[in-house]
């Protein structure tokens, strides 16, 4: 293979974008085991296997994987099998709010396999040292939030020190596309960020997308108990989808 | 690990001329410790990033590695089979059986 396929392979996850890597794993001719084709999704292929009509092939099933996002091993004629992976954006959690809560909540992100950003105004509490492998922003909510590159991937769970906090990094995430947002507070201050963000304009739709109470529930009280509810939260929506998080709430809250 | 920080060590160990296996679960059957995709790097001196399923197979996976790197130099596809049900002949007890490929990555 290309020498410089894994950093290309690096460079495209790193600018968000998917692709098909596509890699013989077993095959008649020992010499093509190991070779491999990088796809792009509107058909682009980058290196190659050494026999041109097996790339077109290749080319064509890494397409169909690419479409329906789906990672596995394909038989191609005659006796080639091809693992198809997927690479596709990380799925990324940004927290807004860097007190007690985040400090766990980033590190079980992280162990479950979310990329994990942490954005707070406050330099003591925005600081690398409180969250190893974690990108972490010391900036003001919503010049760093306009900044953001937000989207489909992006699970944004809010909890910040104050109501104005929450409703300045809702208001700012709810305009873009994410795969989750959720707000952490008593039923009273979500209910008045809430209705805050209605008034500035935010659809009713997307403010019923917004994941309050926070985090399934599991009885958590203590911060990490709060943090590890939160993280299961978003691992049910990154596997199973929102509707059956919502669904496992329900089930507990009419049964209790 | 998420996959771009396997991807990103696979450079580094690579730009650093490190000896190096790459090893993908790129097949699974019934119950297995972890999904198609899941990625694990073990260097030449048995330091690894990234799991393929902890105790279920990872000793093999380990074993083709270093065969991989110290003795063949070509890719190899691992069966792990995961059916001792009792966990009689040393406790791989997830019940499935998967496919893991495992290549070298150095430089070269």
């Amino acid at each position: 293979m290309a020498t410089d396929l894994w950093e290309r392979v690096c460079d495209l996850l790193e600018r968000g974008r998917s692709a098909c890597l596509a890699t013989v794993v077993a095959s008649e001719d020992e010499d093509r085991v190991g070779q491999r084709l990088l796809v792009l999704p509107d058909g682009e292929v980058e290196g190659t296997t050494g026999l041109p009509e097996l790339d077109r092939q290749i080319a064509r099933a890494a397409c169909d994987a690419l479409a329906d996002l789906r990672r596995g091993w394909v038989v191609i004629p005659e006796g080639h099998r091809v693992f198809l992976d997927i690479l596709a954006p990380e799925a990324s959690v940004l927290v807004c709010g860097a007190g007690h809560i985040a400090v766990p909540l980033a590190e079980f992100a992280r162990a479950v396999g979310f990329g994990v950003t942490v954005l707070d105004d406050r330099p003591d509490f925005a600081h690398p040292d409180r969250f190893p492998g974690c990108r972490v922003i010391a900036r003001d909510f919503r010049e760093a939030l306009a900044e953001m590159p937000l989207g489909p991937h992006w699970y944004v769970v809010v909890i910040t020190r104050g109501h104005e906090h929450d409703a300045e990094c809702l208001e700012a995430v709810l305009r873009r596309p994410t795969a989750y947002v959720g707000l952490i507070g008593s039923r009273r201050r979500v209910g008045f960020v809430l209705e805050m963000l209605g008034r500035q304009g935010i659809p009713p739709d997307r403010l019923q997308d917004v994941f309050t109470p926070i985090g399934l529930p599991i009885g958590g009280e203590s911060p990490a108990e709060i943090a590890l509810s939160i993280v299961s939260e978003l691992v049910c929506v990154r596997r199973k989808g929102p509707g059956q998080a919502r669904l496992l709430r329900r089930v507990v809250e009419e049964g209790s | 690990m998420t996959d771009r920080e396997i991807f990103e060590k696979v450079v580094e160990l690579r730009s650093a001329g490190v000896a190096a296996c790459l090893a993908t679960v790129v097949g699974a059957g019934g119950s297995t410790p972890r999904e198609v995709g899941a990625k694990m790097i073990v260097c030449a001196d048995g330091t690894t990033y990234g799991s393929v399923g902890g105790g279920c197979g990872e000793s093999q996976v380990k074993s083709a590695a270093l065969r991989v790197l110290l003795v063949t130099g070509r890719p190899e596809l691992v069966e792990v089979d995961l059916t001792d049900d009792l966990g009689t002949r040393g406790g791989d007890v997830c019940g499935g059986r998967m496919w893991i490929f495992v290549e070298p990555v150095r430089r070269g």
